[in-house]
């Protein structure tokens, strides 16, 4: 097991986003979050690698464990949980940087300072990253010249490239057209082999399709998670069925 | 159709409206011989005579203004305080009817006139040093070597012998010297330049004299209130300041020995002195300086501020106005000096004054 | 809406008028199409009275200073001397005034603002946001002579007898910092600019800093970087363009500021290292002395001191947009 939420609450101000969520996040396996919005996936997901840290008026309670540690408390430096615990979010977010730049950004903010070793580094992740064949020729162009496609697995590769031992996806291909989604979707089961990751998404054909485990959010609680395949053919509970019968969300 | 309607209706409105208008403004043709006649008579019968220059003498020319107004509702006199040299160009350019400058019209600028323009003193002034040294028993005494010195940039500390020599009873204390001089273009530089230049040939080759100087020595302050807020907040500084302003904010003041000898106390009486010592050497036109002036209770640094007028202003209501007021201000406006701490012109010289006047307008007796 | 729509229908029995009707959009609108070339033709004019208008500047300014550019030349602009008894005019103090009084203004200014923008947007909680935000904006609104008279009795006493000492001792073996100080000098002068400046920066910056996304600063932490790094490498950065006219904003206004320097620098045309010395600006000496200046000549030459500041700010404007642009078409990237 990778990771451990137990009884995590998540409150924005007085507004409970997420309520007592517990689950367990198993090593090289792909996690799939489902559930209608607003009901919490993100809230979650920004939990467990204390992202929330940066929103105003946030306050979390419960415990978030990465290889038996806790996240949350005193001693932990909340940047070194963000080096363990990559993230990639909905909306591609590029910097305003060479490609180059964009892939090496957290190498270098890492410590990492020989030239040679970032290069090979960059090199590695965009490849991980399925990218590195369409821009290896321009690697010193802008990071924001790409397509939307491109410029998502631009921000996979980055998050790669320091060598996470977890990746959290945040609906990654919601804003991609259909043959961009396959190519990120097909990274995610490729990647499976290396590290461990949690991923949102909207779409179940996708979470059946990456993911070897599913959770199911409704109204900031877990309802239920499981193997992937009994979620989506035996849910134990009624408001699962309901979900992904489509009957609403 | 209905908008058709309604433009006419509108129309038809401004057209009557209009007429109306004409009918109350058109002058029947008895009256137009009447109207032209008061021309310049705009808006309520008044006429304005218009002045600019010196900024020395304007709270004293608002106060004439004011005054003069009771005397006289019909005039009104504006006066716009934009500097001796702004004021003289502007009367070159013929756009206001008279200026007030605190130095003479120089000779090109006379040339460049084109017509003879009329010198009429109208009060006096002074220009007096401050300074700031802790608490001494009585004024600082300068010899007019002290000063020069002093503005020249040779007299480096307090306790020099310059200054000491006719300070034998101050314990003056070996503080730096440092001069504050104007830094914006003024008839107090020019008035304390042509003092320092009449008493000292150095200055008068090294430094010259003019509303703004090349310095030799010394920090800029923007007007009276720069130059004495400067020497206020600086210890050991000297600077020059207008006797009004000076009164009016009762800084410390040095005395001067002047031509005659004497140590003189800057007073509104010993300017008025300044004057009257030098009347036997006026020049004709009035263009003086009585700077080191020979009277026995002379201030040496002292100034004039002068109305200039062209002797060629066409004749009309606009010139018997303007030649009004200027007589009034060197008659009953002298009596406005003295409260304002500005020193007033000695008799003699207000006869001189009046005399130019007459060249414009003969006086009525 | 439709029973326009119909109307027109109504009256345009034929396919053709219809045709032509559509292109020329419905009929509610055709009023402002006629008028669309007029808008354009409007909107010209106003463009070119501006060029007509800076044309008209240059022409009356290269016309006023004639006659000094025909007796001095380029060497107006080197010249030191400016001598008003002699009729000698040399520019070089007041270019140099200018210039250093500047440049220590945005030595303190720029870093300083930048950090009052980082301090508003990264780090205060909100309540001292909006306060601070209103002081900074509340500073920008302190009409100059205002800030002239407090640099006159507040802050060369102690530049005189706090600052001035203690560089002296400190870093005195430089030039820069040797000599007495009077309170009044190029150090104030900067000094008092700097804090006259301060506002532009602090407040564009922090708008520019407020228009970041959040999502390019969770890129950045979620990369495994602090929160300094982020501001730093990635924050910045993106607002770069923006703050750089902040600073060309603060610098136009550092050249061109007349009263507050004038009560301050001393007023004395000099160029000396020590920058406790009294100095003196353009804008300065032509405030000071334009309107008693007697003379063609003098007249010209300050005219001409008025022509080389315009042509100063000009310049600098022009290099900044430059470089603004640049900037900016180098985060986009060689998209086409
Ligand atoms: N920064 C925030 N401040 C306040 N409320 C928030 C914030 N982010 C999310 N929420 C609220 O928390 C709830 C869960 O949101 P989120 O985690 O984004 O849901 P999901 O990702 O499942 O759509 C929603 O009701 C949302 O409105
Ligand atoms: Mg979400």
């Amino acid at each position: 097991m990778k990771m451990r939420a137990s009884h995590l609450t998540v409150r924005y101000g007085a507004k409970v986003a997420i309520k007592d969520v517990s689950i367990d996040i198993h090593a090289n396996q792909v996690l799939a979050l489902i559930g209608p919005s607003g009901c919490g996936k993100s809230t979650f997901l920004r939990s467990l690698n204390r992202m929330n840290d940066t929103v105003p008026g946030v306050s979390v309670t419960g415990q978030v464990q990465l290889d038996g540690e806790p996240i949350y408390g005193p001693e932990v430096d909340a940047v070194l949980v963000r080096r363990r615990v990559g993230m990639v979010f909905q909306k591609s977010n590029p910097f305003p940087k060479s490609i180059f730049e964009n892939v090496a950004y957290g190498l270098r903010v890492g410590g990492l300072r020989e030239r040679g070793a970032v290069a090979d580094r960059v090199e590695q992740a965009l490849r991980h990253a399925a990218l590195w064949d369409e821009v290896k020729d321009r690697l010193h162009e802008s990071g924001l010249g790409l397509s939307g496609g491109q410029q998502q697995r631009l921000c996979i590769a980055r998050a790669l490239a320091v060598e996470p031992e977890v990746l959290l996806m945040d609906e990654p291909a919601s804003a991609l057209d259909p043959i961009a989604t396959a190519k990120v979707e097909e990274l995610v089961s490729d990647l499976r082999d290396q590290l461990t990751i949690v991923i949102v998404t909207h779409n179940m054909q996708q979470a059946a399709r990456v993911s070897q485990r599913t959770g199911f959010f409704y109204m900031g609680k877990l309802v239920e998670v499981g193997e992937t395949t009994q979620i989506f053919t035996r849910p134990k509970e009624r408001e699962t069925e309901d979900y992904i019968t489509g009957r609403f969300g | 159709m209905l908008s058709t309607l309604g433009f006419r209706t509108t129309a038809v409105l401004a057209l009557a409206f209009a007429f109306a208008a004409c009918n109350k403004s058109s002058p029947t043709p008895s009256d137009t011989q009447a109207s032209s006649s008061a021309a310049t008579q705009a808006s309520g019968g008044n006429i304005t005579i218009n002045g600019a220059g010196s900024s020395f003498v304007y709270p004293l020319l608002s106060r004439w203004s004011a005054d003069y107004q009771k005397v006289s509702p019909t005039v009104q006199i504006n006066y716009q305080s934009v500097g001796s040299g702004a004021g003289i160009r502007q009367v070159i350019a013929h756009t206001v009817q008279f200026g007030a400058t605190d130095g003479p019209m120089t000779d090109d600028q006379l040339k460049e006139a084109g017509a003879p323009v009329l010198h009429i003193p109208l009060v006096m002034g002074a220009i007096v040093p401050t300074y700031n040294l802790p608490e001494l028993p009585h004024a600082i005494r300068f010899t007019s070597d002290a000063l020069t010195h002093i503005f020249l940039g040779d007299v480096k500390t307090w306790n020099d012998p310059k200054i000491a020599s006719a300070n034998p009873d101050l314990k003056l204390p070996s503080t730096p010297v440092v001069v504050v001089h104007r830094s914006d273009g003024s008839g107090s530089t020019y008035i304390w330049a042509d003092y320092l230049a009449k008493v000292s040939p150095e200055w008068k080759t090294k430094v010259g004299v003019a509303t703004s100087l090349n310095w030799p020595v010394g920090i800029g302050g923007k007007g009276n209130e720069g130059v004495a807020g400067t020497v206020r907040q600086t210890p050991g500084a000297i600077g020059y300041v207008e006797l009004t302003y000076a009164l009016q904010n009762k800084l410390p003041l040095g005395e001067i020995k002047n031509a005659a000898g004497s140590f003189i106390a800057p007073t509104i009486e010993s300017v008025t002195a300044a004057a009257a010592g030098a009347l036997a050497t006026l020049p004709d036109d009035l263009r003086y300086s009585i700077t080191n002036s020979p009277g026995d209770k002379a201030w040496p640094a002292s100034g004039t501020t002068w109305a200039i007028v062209y002797q060629n202003m066409p004749a009309g209501p606009e010139r018997k106005s303007l030649v009004s007021f200027l007589r009034w201000t060197l008659q009953d406006g002298q009596k406005a000096c003295a409260p304002l701490s500005y020193a007033p012109l000695p008799a003699e010289l207000v006869e001189k004054a009046a005399a130019k006047l007459d060249l414009l307008e003969p006086a009525k007796k | 809406m439709a029973a326009v729509h119909t109307g027109s229908i109504a009256t345009t029995p034929t396919t053709a008028r219809r045709h032509s009707l559509q292109r020329r959009g419905p009929p509610a609108l055709r009023g402002w199409i006629t008028l669309d070339p007029l808008f354009r033709k409007v909107c010209a004019a106003f463009g070119l009275s501006i060029v007509s208008l800076l044309g008209f500047v240059v022409y009356e300014l290269l016309r006023g200073s004639s006659a000094s550019l025909a007796r001095f030349g380029a060497s107006f602009v080197f010249d030191r001397i400016w001598d008003p008894v002699a009729e000698k005019f040399g520019a070089a103090t007041f270019v140099y005034g200018t210039a250093v009084t500047s440049v220590i203004a945005l030595l303190i200014a720029v870093p300083l603002g930048i950090g009052i923008a980082i301090f508003l947007v990264e780090m205060a909680p909100r309540a001292v946001r909006e306060v601070a935000g209103f002081l900074v904006e509340l500073l920008a609104a302190i009409p100059s002579i205002v800030y002239g008279l407090w640099g006159l009795f507040v802050l060369a006493p102690i530049v005189r007898d706090g600052l001035a000492p203690v560089l002296r001792t400190t870093l005195g073996f430089l030039p820069l910092f040797t000599g007495p100080s009077y309170g009044l000098g190029m150090l104030t002068a900067g000094l008092i600019l700097a804090v006259m400046v301060l506002p532009f920066i602090a407040a564009v910056s922090r708008d520019v800093l407020s228009a970041v996304p959040q999502m390019q600063r969770e890129g950045s932490l979620a990369l495994g970087a602090t929160k300094w790094e982020t501001i730093w490498h990635v924050v910045l950065p993106y607002g770069r363009a923006g703050i750089s006219g902040a600073v060309i904003l603060a610098l136009g206004r550092a050249l061109g500021e007349t009263m507050a320097v004038t009560m301050v620098i001393g007023n004395s045309p000099q160029i000396v290292a020590s920058l406790f010395a009294p100095g003196y600006t353009m804008s300065s000496v032509i405030a000071n002395e334009y309107s008693e200046a007697s003379g063609q000549l003098y007249l010209s030459s300050l005219t001409e001191l008025g022509l080389l500041l315009f042509v100063v700010t000009f310049a600098v404007n022009g290099v900044a947009r430059l470089l603004i642009w640049r900037m900016s078409r180098g985060a986009e990237g060689s998209r086409a």
